[in-house]
Order: C-alpha cells, then structure tokens, then sequence
C-alpha cells in the first residue's frame, strides 16, 4: 500500500506523531492484557494506558540532586525522538515507509539502540544507587542482546541482498516465509526484541524486587511518561520489524494487525513463563547461546546465496 | 530438567475466564460465621455487664438507667470494634449476636459509626440528659 | 545515610525503611564491590507497638486478642502459644475436640501460610506466573478458614480453655474436595519448583547454609529443616493434638533456597494429609472447659510450631486478672542472623530471594532497642554495665 501524504501530515499525525503514539498505547494495554490472561488475571481496561500517561504528564517532575539538570531533562526527549524517527523508515500499519534509502536498516537499529543507551545514561545521571546498578545493567545487556539481534536482522536482509527495509519487504512478500527459511534467526529476533525492551524475564535491569525502578528510580511526571511512551513506540516497531522480516513481510493494515498481534500473543506467553535472568545469566546465555545461533544462521544463508549463485 | 514447566497452565488460562471477583459489581454473600455489625436484644439482657468486661477493644457501654425495670442502653462503638465475638461468647443470656449480612460498613461520616441499641424512649432520655450537661469530655 | 566520599572504596546500597519488594518496614545495607555483596546489615524495629507492655494492661481474656494481632498470618498460633500457657497456669486442659480443632486450625493456617509464601518467594525471583497461580490456590484454604470461623485472617478460634467453632460433618466434606485440588496444585508446584530451568537458576545452590551454620546461628523452623537440622516442636514437644495426631517432620539435606522450597511444600502436603487423618477420627466432647477469671500466680513457658519456626511464649502471673509479664519470641527473630551471614558473597539480584528464603515476617520483628545517650560510650555496654543498669532500673 503506498499512499501519498504531505509530509508535515506524516511526522505529526499519520503514521507518525499522534497516530504512533496512540498505537503504542494500544499495544502496551494489548501485552498487559494478555499478561494478565495467561495469568488467570482480569487485566488493565483499554484506557489505562493513556490515563497512566495524562496523569504522568500531569504531576510534579522533581529534578533530584546531584544530577545534571539539562541532562536529566533533555534525555527522555531524545528517548522518544530516537524511537518516533525509527518508525519513519519502517512498513508502520501496513504503509510503505516514508522515508526510505539504501542501508535505512542500519539506521533504524542504530535509532533503537539510541534510545536504550539515553535510558543507561539517564540512570547513570544520577547519584541513587538504585539508578546507577540499574544503568549498569541496562548497559550490560544492551551489549550482550544487540549482537545476536542485530545478525539476526542481517539475515533476511542477507537473503534480499538490499539494506533498504522496504525491499526486504517486498522480497519477503513473494517468497516463503523467513520463519521457515531461517527459523534460528526468527528465534534470536524475538527472543532478542524482548532484551530490546527489558521485558520479562529480560527485566534484571528494571528488577523492581531488587533495585525498584531501575535507571529510572529516579524520573518522576513528564520525563518518566516520555520514557514510558517511547518503550511503547520501541514495542510497536520492533514487532513491525519481526513481523515484516519473518512473517512474509507486511502490506496492508490488516496482515500488520495479524502478524504483531499474532508475535505479541507469542511475546506475552513467553513473558510469563519464566523466572527473571540474573544479569549475568542474561549475558552468559546470549553471548554462549544466543550469538553463536546468530552466526549459525547467517552461515547458513551465506552458504545458500553461495550454492544458488553456483548451480544457476 | 524442563523449559517453561507452566506454559500448560498459561494456555489454559487464556481460554478460562478470569477468576478475579468483580466485588462491586457482583456481590457474593458473607460466609454464614461471618462476623458483622453487632446486634443486641434488650429484652433477654440483665446488665451483668460481662461483655463490657471482656471486650478486647472497648467498644460496648451499657448504661444502666433503671436496673430493676430492665432499662438499659447499649452505646456499641462500631469502629472500635474488631469484630472478635468475644462478647457473643461471654453472654449468658445469648442477648448478643453479630450479623453475617452487614459486612459493607465504610462510611464517610464517623459520627454514624457510633451506635445505640435500646428502646426508644430510653435513649431519647439519655440523649436528653446528655444535651442537659453539655460539659461531658470528648474522650468519654 | 550520607553519601560515601569517592575516596572511600565501598558501595552501599541501601534497601527500606521501605522494603520495595516485601513491602514491609525493615531496613537493610548491603556492601556490593560491582553486583557481589561483600557485607550486609540489617535494622528492624520500625512497628514497635509494645504489645508486651499492652499485654500487662489488659485482662487474660482481652490478651487474647491483642495476641493474635502480632502477626497476621499466623494469628492463630499466637493465641494457641497464649492459650496454652494460660491453661498450663491454671491447672486445665482443653478437651480433646477443642485441641484437634486447634490443631485444624493451625494446620490450615500453615497451608495458607506456605502458599503465600511461595508466591512470594517467585515474585522475587521473577516468576510472576508461579506467584499468581499459587494466590490463586490460596484463595481455596482462605475460603475454607472464612467457612470455618467467618474471617479470612483473624479467625479468632481460641477462648481460654477451648475452641469457639466446631466442625460439623459438611463442612468437613467441602475442606475434603478443597484439600483434594490443592494436593493436587501443590504436586504440580513441586514438580515446577524441581524442573524449571529458569527457576533452578535461581535457587539452586544460593544461600547454602549448613546444619552447623543453621545450629549456630540459631535458625528455626523450615529455614533450619532445609538445613538438616531436624527441629520441629509439633514432633519433638507435642502440643494440641499432635500426640494423637502426629505428623512428619520434613527434612532436606541440601540447605539452599530450593531445599527451602521444597521443604516448605512438601510440609504443606504433609499438613494436608493430617487434616484428612483428623477429619476421619475427630473426637466427641464439649468444646471449652470452665477457666476462672483469676489466673493462679506463677511462671511458665509455652512452645509451638508457627508456619515460620519455633513460637515461644513466656508467662508470669501475679494471681490477678491480668498477666505479670508475657514475653514474646517469634520465629522470624531467630532467622534474621542466617540472612546477614548467608548475603556475603552472593550476588545482589539474590538478595531479595535470600531474604524472602526464611519467610520474615516485619511485624513479628516488633523490637525496640534503646541507647541512653548519657552513657560514656552510647553504643558498646558490656555485661557489667548492663547488670548494674539492670540493678538501678529495678531499685
């Protein structure tokens, strides 16, 4: 689907901006939801996202001592700016991306790392305690999760033989399925999307049993709603990505609907079964495990390319 | 050694409903034990004043007005209480008994916590005397 | 707590007043070089209610109560460890029924009990599924408790010389079909609890304390038979009933947090099997026996099996209606130095499951320490200081 807007109506409202943020809460309440049904609980109702966010921005954000105050604000923005400018140059809602160009792929995942690494810095801005083990963590896994992710990233791309994501797509969608051409990879994407948003049982560096909040103990109002948001926004494109990759690429609202909505059910299911990581489990398991498959992966597509280049 | 041991329970439960209790939209009743608001009964009641006694929290008063033609006035503290059945347990004439029915009892105003069993015309008669001394301490 | 000069090479991380995971007032400092702890401490006391100095203001009956709301899971326990010492002052016993329904109630409780805590053992382990499910169970045990005595937590069960509720035969027969599902669940949870990967993980040999360790430190309860430190008083000293209706003590070898696990389920499924002995064969008898108001003087202590560990009762009365002196020791108290002994070396993200590991209870930690200021030196008194202190105060 390719449709033509003015692109002040892009960045503002649709898809980006306005439009992005809603999704982002849609798809938040969508995971708490069905957290809490795995879990035999009722769950969230459709609003509470947004409410948590309009009363957020509401209250009083404190500024606490001994953190750099131009930091301590301007970090959340790029937070957010970082995940908004992502989504420009991914298939958003089944449209083709906007904005697109040879290698937007690297750009993107470079846009995504961004925004984890202003959450390392926003904990480490910081003299609590609570923020800096938090930032630490945050950083640790950032390094062991973002390897294996990003080779799994690279296969399809390897495949296409293009580093625009939208001819991904497209060479995706009339092809088999990635999810069976290269499951190892679809696996390490996943898995590894759920490391790219601290979620269960990826969440030692937002363990609220051991260290409350995080790198964040220490955000309250505007600042920690913005963080909030653009994890949500992190949420929805990381879906997109896998989906668009994995699942037979993604051309209309409705197989963009089916497919993240499909990967969030597996998400969802895969967040409740387990016990939190231990930091250095985590990092243990993706560098012995997790990278290793990665490299499996692209040798084996590398050595497909190889021998079809070889037999035609 | 097993990944995941529970996944069976999870994907049972996305096809259950949950089992949360909707409380203030779906009422179940108290157990038939439940210990609620308590009630007294003038007519069985001799004014050994045993409960008073052993109540843990000092919630009951029994104000004695005429012993011999049986007038007495329970003033029950209800947000004293702690519902413990002691009293219930102490009396001998079984003149006390703690309802199963009225267990919603927030309020927002305290003064209704405060409460008065008896015939009628004998708690307008204290409640007049008490009107008559106004300089009674808050604390009684 | 005041922020450490660069200079000086130690990180603390303070966790409380307000524990985040516990939700319960205790304060804890953990020295961590990176993510190992190399030093921790603790302080408690932030409930201090004086229920001991209450307890001499108040009637033998009335105690009763105040008893039973040191702690809110085992408020049950409390006022049986009173009771019984009461009773022991006075010279009676309570009838058999009322002892095996004592003993049913406390069996119940410790289901309900373990359950909670194996949630939220998990929930600070991160396995949020395993905590939500085994509320989900515990609802069951607190359905039964509610039937039985009309509230979920303060069931109020005791009177001085018996029982207040009795037990007819339909009642016994819903706790049957309860207790038949949560065999059931408890199987499945052990079987989670030994299998899991990921939980494994998480248990399997952290905070490992030997039987010399736990026998030094003073541990009690499932915390020291985790240890293969066989001490149960419901064996060892039958009170109640348990002389006529026995139970097994569960003991492991290993120590860790698992062993703690393990033992506390294991013991859930033991108590469920002597409740079903219980119910087959309840005695017949009236359900209180006549206690006077005035206790006769004397001492005495009373012992039971709390869902914790060892509850220890101590009685003085005076002849009159109200106790001379009760003094309370509970289980939690014993616990806490095999907490600060087992952290050194250990991870920081362990620390919540260590200090989960021995179930602590914040409100049973109800003690107060008091430093006179005037003293030459306010924190160190040695033996001779205190008894001198002791001799003036009681002058």
């Amino acid at each position: 689907m390719n449709l033509a807007i003015h692109p002040l109506i892009v960045l503002l409202f649709f898809p980006g901006g306005l439009f992005l943020l809603a999704s982002g809460l849609v798809f938040q309440w969508a995971d708490r939801k069905l957290v809490a049904r795995f879990q035999n609980r009722v769950g969230p109702r459709f609003f509470q996202p947004l409410a948590d966010v309009l009363k957020l921005l509401a209250k009083e954000e404190i500024i606490p001592q001994g953190a750099h105050r131009g930091l301590f604000i301007a970090l959340p923005i790029i937070a957010l700016a970082a995940a908004l400018t992502a989504a420009l140059y991914v298939p958003m809602f089944g449209v083709q991306p906007f904005f697109s160009f040879q290698g937007d792929l690297i750009v993107t995942i470079y846009l995504l790392s961004a925004l984890t690494i202003s959450l390392g810095l926003a904990g480490a801005n910081s003299v609590d305690r609570f923020s800096l083990v938090g930032a630490t963590r945050t950083l640790t896994q950032l390094f062991s999760y973002e390897a294996p992710f990003l080779l799994a990233m690279i296969g399809p791309a390897l495949a296409a033989q293009t580093w625009q994501i939208s001819k991904i797509n497209a060479f995706v969608g009339e092809t088999t399925w990635f999810i069976v051409a290269q499951p190892i990879g679809f696996l390490v994407a996943l898995v590894g999307l759920m490391g790219k948003l601290e979620l269960p049982p990826f969440d030692a560096p937002e363990a609220e049993t051991e260290i409350v909040a995080g790198a964040l103990t220490e955000y309250s109002g505007r600042g920690f709603a913005l963080f909030r948001l653009s994890k949500d926004i992190e949420l929805v494109i990381g879906l997109t990505l896998v989906a668009a990759f994995y699942l037979g690429g993604i051309a209309n609202p409705l197989e963009f609907l089916l497919k993240t909505g499909g990967l969030l059910l597996v998400m969802a299911l895969l967040q409740t079964a387990f016990a939190r990581l231990r930091i250095d489990q985590t990092v243990g398991m993706w560098w012995r495990v997790g990278a290793l498959l990665g490299l499996v992966q692209i040798l084996a597509i590398l050595a497909g390319i190889y021998i079809r280049q070889w037999w035609l | 050694m097993s990944i995941g041991s529970m996944i069976e329970d999870l994907i049972k439960s996305l096809f259950k409903k949950p089992v949360t209790r909707q409380y203030p939209f779906e009422r179940q009743p108290a157990p038939e034990r439940f210990r609620g608001k308590l009630h007294w009964d003038p007519e069985k009641c001799t004014g050994c004043q045993l409960c008073v006694k052993d109540c843990p929290a000092n919630a009951i008063e029994l104000i004695v007005i005429d012993k011999v033609n049986k007038r007495f006035v329970m003033r029950y503290h209800q947000d004293r209480c702690i519902y413990c059945s002691q009293c219930v347990v102490s009396c001998r004439f079984k003149c006390l008994e703690l309802s199963d029915e009225e267990w919603e009892q927030a309020v927002t105003n305290k003064e209704t916590l405060e409460v008065y069993y008896g015939k009628d015309e004998d708690i307008r008669f204290l409640l007049e005397r008490a009107a008559a001394q106004p300089v009674e301490s808050p604390c009684e | 707590m005041s922020f450490e000069p660069l200079g000086e090479n130690r990180f603390i991380v303070p966790i409380g007043p307000q524990h985040p995971a516990l939700k319960e007032p205790g304060h804890f400092e953990f020295v961590v070089d990176g993510e190992i702890v190399t030093g921790a401490s603790v302080r408690l006391g932030y409930v201090h209610r004086g229920i001991e100095k209450g307890a001499e203001d108040r009637t033998w009956i009335q105690n009763l109560y105040l008893m039973e709301r040191i702690c809110g899971i085992c408020s049950h326990i409390h006022a049986t460890a009173f009771v019984q010492g009461v009773e022991k002052l006075a010279g009676v016993e309570a009838p058999p029924r009322a002892r095996a329904i004592r003993e049913v109630f406390a069996e119940l409780e410790r289901i309900h009990s373990h359950m909670l805590w194996l949630g939220v053992a998990a929930h600070e382990g991160g396995f949020d599924a395993l905590f939500m499910y085994s509320w989900r169970d515990r609802e069951v045990v607190m359905d039964m408790l509610e039937m039985l005595s009309g509230n979920r937590v303060h069931y109020s069960a005791n009177l001085i010389g018996g029982v207040k509720y009795d037990l007819n035969p339909e009642m016994m027969d819903k706790i049957r079909d309860g207790l038949n599902y949560l065999e059931e669940r408890l199987a499945h949870y052990l079987d989670v609890v030994n299998h899991d990967e990921t939980f494994i993980g998480r248990t399997r040999g952290i905070g490992t304390m030997t039987r010399e360790q736990a026998q030094l430190l003073g541990a009690v309860g499932p915390t020291a038979r985790a240890s293969n430190f066989a001490f149960d008083v419901r064996v060892d000293a039958p009170y109640a009933a348990y002389a006529e209706f026995p139970v097994e003590m569960v003991v492991a070898q290993e120590g860790d947090l698992h062993a703690r696990f393990v033992v506390r389920i294991l013991e859930t499924m033991e108590s469920i099997r002597v409740l079903r002995r219980i119910f087959d064969n309840l005695p017949e008898s009236e359900l209180v026996t006549r206690v006077p108001r005035r206790i006769p003087a004397g001492e005495t202590i009373s012992r039971v099996e709390a869902p914790r560990g060892e509850l220890f009762y101590f009685i003085a009365s005076s002849g009159g209606e109200k106790p001379e002196r009760v003094k309370v020791r509970t289980p939690s108290l014993c616990n806490w130095g095999t907490v600060i002994t087992l952290a050194v070396g250990h991870k920081l993200a362990d620390m919540p499951m260590i200090l989960a590991g021995i179930d602590p209870c914040f409100s049973c930690n109800d003690r107060l320490v008091m430093v006179k200021r005037n003293h030459q030196d306010p924190q160190v008194w040695t033996w001779a200081d205190l008894r001198n202190y002791g001799i003036e105060y009681y002058r």
